[in-house]
């Protein structure tokens, strides 16, 4: 990838664009949302349909591809239309780290690539990502217990992947939803996806389960394809308010004259469109390193460090530019802006990313 | 020295009211207040046991239920209520049409409204921006015809705070369209909110519940009786309402002691990097950032409230609410950052006082995602900062 997706990903993308912008406007997006479930089953039969559940694996693992530049290219798309099926929750975080156990012989790995075995990752605690040093939730060879916040899709998972604390070892454990011993809080999130806050009271695991030991970096790397996924998603909902805001600017007449031709808000603009070149262009080379293996965490520490400041900024900025009608849940942009605030806060924010690149010089 | 050992003693007795009369009703109302607008029932609540004290309306004079407190007291008042995180009584009746009423009401009027704000019997929305009438207010459209001792309005209002609650209403109508635009610009009072014709419509904001509304008007009839100062001069009657509004307000003790939750908060999180957030270093030096610039605020409300030549300067009040709002941003999002992904829930159940519902962990934590998105709007409403930072610029280019 030389800044520039490949004729393939471009075909995906505009698939996927066209799919969307059909079934999944904001209208829709809402109303599936808001509906018990709070989530569309059609688009994700559809997603499922054209292959994309598989894009982020290899082929020896029975995927289409699993570039890095492939999560981003559709990344991109999907912030674009908030989407808030469970993408990234199944796909990205749970079965990539139950790939850390291996696949070739599991008897689930093919329904959890067409969808039909949801497994979600159990890994962020209290206050957000940590080190296995600090992990709360802990394993003694036989009994998992803790509690895990913010499991992405837990509500309707199948089975969690969890990361605990054994001694000082990173493990990642196979639970089965319902076993026993598990109970979860489910809720909906301010951007709109499905999310639990899962309790581990002395469950018991087989060693069979235990799908990896003394696998931080492993799990490292998922969680940073994860971020870089998150920083693409940043950058398609970044770009919707960049120009729904300058759209509106020209438009929205006080005084006598267009918004936009009063240079506070003009200048407001410029920076909303410099802050959204910038993410775009280092979430793009960190894309291009990571296609070459050569992305460090250090690099996927700094792209989401400000994908979360610089879209948090820009949605604070978008906000200001519409005014009042900024603020009500009938129009997308708060939408947008609460998405970028929740991409922030999700598998460490920027303050967190800024100390790690500290720690990691 | 002699007024300082009396305000001690008044500090004393605020402290002991306001440590045992509010209700555990009214405490839950004030953890779980998320904007200016205190959750309606209990801030109602919370100002009838002040008004049965004297104390509702400390900012009125005395003739009218006021305290006759000084400008010093007041302060003090406000940053002991703050301090324990009290509901704040809502604004509207209280600080804005109350005071206009006192200051440019009839008789009438006066015996009718002045004890029933006091109170909290009853509680008035404000009905001024319009759709296509937001920053340039002037420019308004719902259009009140006169009709013997009638008017009859038509048009549509929106940002209306609370009126689905609300039992009154005061509002901008234009009654002339000829002319500059402030001068065809009427103040009425509305005695009912139910008037035939009258529709209103809550607005779910960005935490996912009702706050503002819009209202329309369709051919709704109201006597001339409730209209304030002269027919067609509603706008100078407006900006006399403004400095009730931006006057006499004092932010800085509230923000001090949501910094001071923010720290609590910290040192029972766990840091990520070990220890608690409140230990991290790069945190404490954020949180003192913060800390600075509250100081600086609280200053400036102090130096308001003396005879010092800043406190007459002409960009006062625009500074005062540039300051207050853009800080209490800031405040609102470090909040944010300390309840990190536990801030992420939609918790609209628990948020309700009274609520059986729990907060999924901590009050903090309910509050500090749903307080960071509200206050978004308060660098928009009331002359949004882009028009305060001109209104300083114009004081400053024109007295040369």
């Amino acid at each position: 990838m030389d800044f520039a997706f490949t004729s393939e990903q471009e075909m995906l993308r505009s698939g996927i664009d066209r799919l969307l912008a059909k079934t999944y406007d904001f209208d829709a997006r809402q109303a599936s949302v808001a509906s018990p479930e709070g989530r569309n089953l059609p688009v994700w039969t559809q997603l499922t349909e054209m292959g994309v559940l598989q894009l982020a694996f290899s082929e020896g693992d029975g995927g289409l591809g699993g570039a890095p530049s492939d999560m981003v290219a559709l990344g991109e798309i999907f912030g674009k239309y908030l989407m808030a099926e469970p993408y990234l929750d199944y796909m990205l975080l749970g079965a990539q780290a139950y790939r850390l156990g291996g696949v070739a012989h599991s008897p689930i790995w093919h329904d959890v690539l067409s969808g039909t075995t949801r497994i979600a990752l159990a890994h962020e605690e209290a206050y957000g990502v940590g080190d296995v040093s600090v992990m709360a939730t802990t394993f003694d060879g036989h009994t998992l217990s803790g509690e895990k916040r913010l499991v992405l899709g837990g509500d309707a998972a199948d089975r969690f992947v969890v990361s605990a604390r054994q001694g000082n070892r990173q493990m990642l454990l196979n639970v089965a939803a319902r076993a026993p011993g598990v109970s979860m809080t489910p809720y909906q999130t301010i951007d709109g996806r499905q999310a639990s806050n899962v309790q581990f009271n002395r469950v018991t695991v087989a060693e069979t389960d235990i799908l990896a030991e003394d696998c931080a970096a492993q799990l490292e790397e998922v969680l940073n394809l994860a971020r870089l996924y998150l920083a693409a998603e940043a950058v398609g909902a970044v770009k919707v308010l960049v120009e729904a805001s300058a759209e509106y600017a020209a438009t929205r007449k006080q005084f006598g004259k267009p918004i936009g031709s009063f240079q506070a808000v003009a200048h407001r603009l410029a920076d909303m469109k410099i802050a959204a070149v910038k993410l775009e262009a280092q979430l793009l080379a960190t894309t291009a390193l990571a296609d070459r293996q050569q992305a460090t965490p250090r690099d996927i520490a700094l792209l989401k460090a400000q994908a979360g400041r610089l879209g948090q900024q820009v949605g604070e900025s978008a906000i200001q530019v519409h005014g009042g009608i900024g603020m009500t849940d009938e129009l997308s942009i708060g939408h947008y802006f609460k998405r970028l605030v929740a991409i922030d806060a999700m598998l460490g924010n920027s303050n967190y990313q800024l100390r790690r690149v500290g720690q990691l010089t | 020295m002699g007024a300082e050992v009396d305000l001690e003693a008044f500090r004393a007795e605020v402290c002991d009211f306001l440590d045992t009369a509010p209700t555990p009703q009214i405490r839950e109302a004030g953890r779980k207040t998320t904007s200016v607008f205190a959750p309606f029932e209990a801030a109602l609540a919370w100002q009838k046991i002040l008004d049965d004290k004297g104390w509702a309306a400390p900012n009125w004079p005395v003739e009218y239920g006021g305290t006759g407190w000084s400008l010093q007291q007041r302060f003090i008042f406000n940053q002991e209520h703050d301090r324990r995180g009290l509901p704040p009584l809502l604004p509207n009746g209280l600080k804005m049409i109350g005071p206009l009423l006192i200051d440019m009401g009839t008789d009438a009027q006066k015996a009718k409204f002045l004890p029933r704000i006091r109170s909290g019997e009853d509680y008035w929305t404000q009905g001024y921006s319009e759709p296509n009438s937001g920053s340039d207010l002037a420019s308004l459209s719902t259009f009140a015809a006169r009709d013997g001792d009638d008017y009859v309005i038509n048009g549509q209002k929106i940002w209306t705070t609370l009126a689905f609650k609300s039992n009154r209403m005061f509002l901008l109508v234009r009654t002339r369209k000829e002319g500059k635009k402030q001068a065809g610009i009427t103040f009425l009072l509305l005695e009912r909110t139910d008037y035939p014709g009258m529709d209103i419509r809550p607005i779910k904001g960005l935490d996912g519940r009702p706050e503002m509304c819009e209202v329309f008007f369709k051919d709704v009839r109201v006597p001339v009786s409730g209209r304030v100062g002269a027919e067609h001069d509603g706008w100078s009657v407006a900006k006399a309402l403004l400095k009730y509004e931006r006057g006499g307000t004092t932010a800085s003790p509230g923000m001090q002691a949501k910094l001071e939750l923010i720290r609590a908060a910290a040192r029972a999180a766990p840091s990520p990097f070990g220890g608690a957030l409140a230990d991290d270093e790069s945190f404490q030096r954020d949180v003192a950032e913060l800390e600075a610039e509250i100081a600086a605020c609280a200053a400036y409300e102090r130096v308001l409230i003396s005879k010092h030549p800043l406190s007459t300067d002409p960009a006062a009040p625009s500074i005062a609410k540039i300051l207050s709002s853009e800080l209490t941003q800031k405040v609102c999002l470090m909040a944010t950052k300390v309840a990190g992904i536990s801030g992420l829930a939609m918790q609209t159940e628990a948020l309700t006082v009274g609520s059986n519902t729990a907060p999924l962990t901590t009050d903090f934590d309910l509050t500090a995602m749903p307080s960071y998105l509200l206050a978004r709007a308060t660098t928009i409403y009331a002359g949004s900062n882009e028009i305060q930072r001109d209104l300083v610029a114009r004081t400053m280019i024109t007295q040369r």
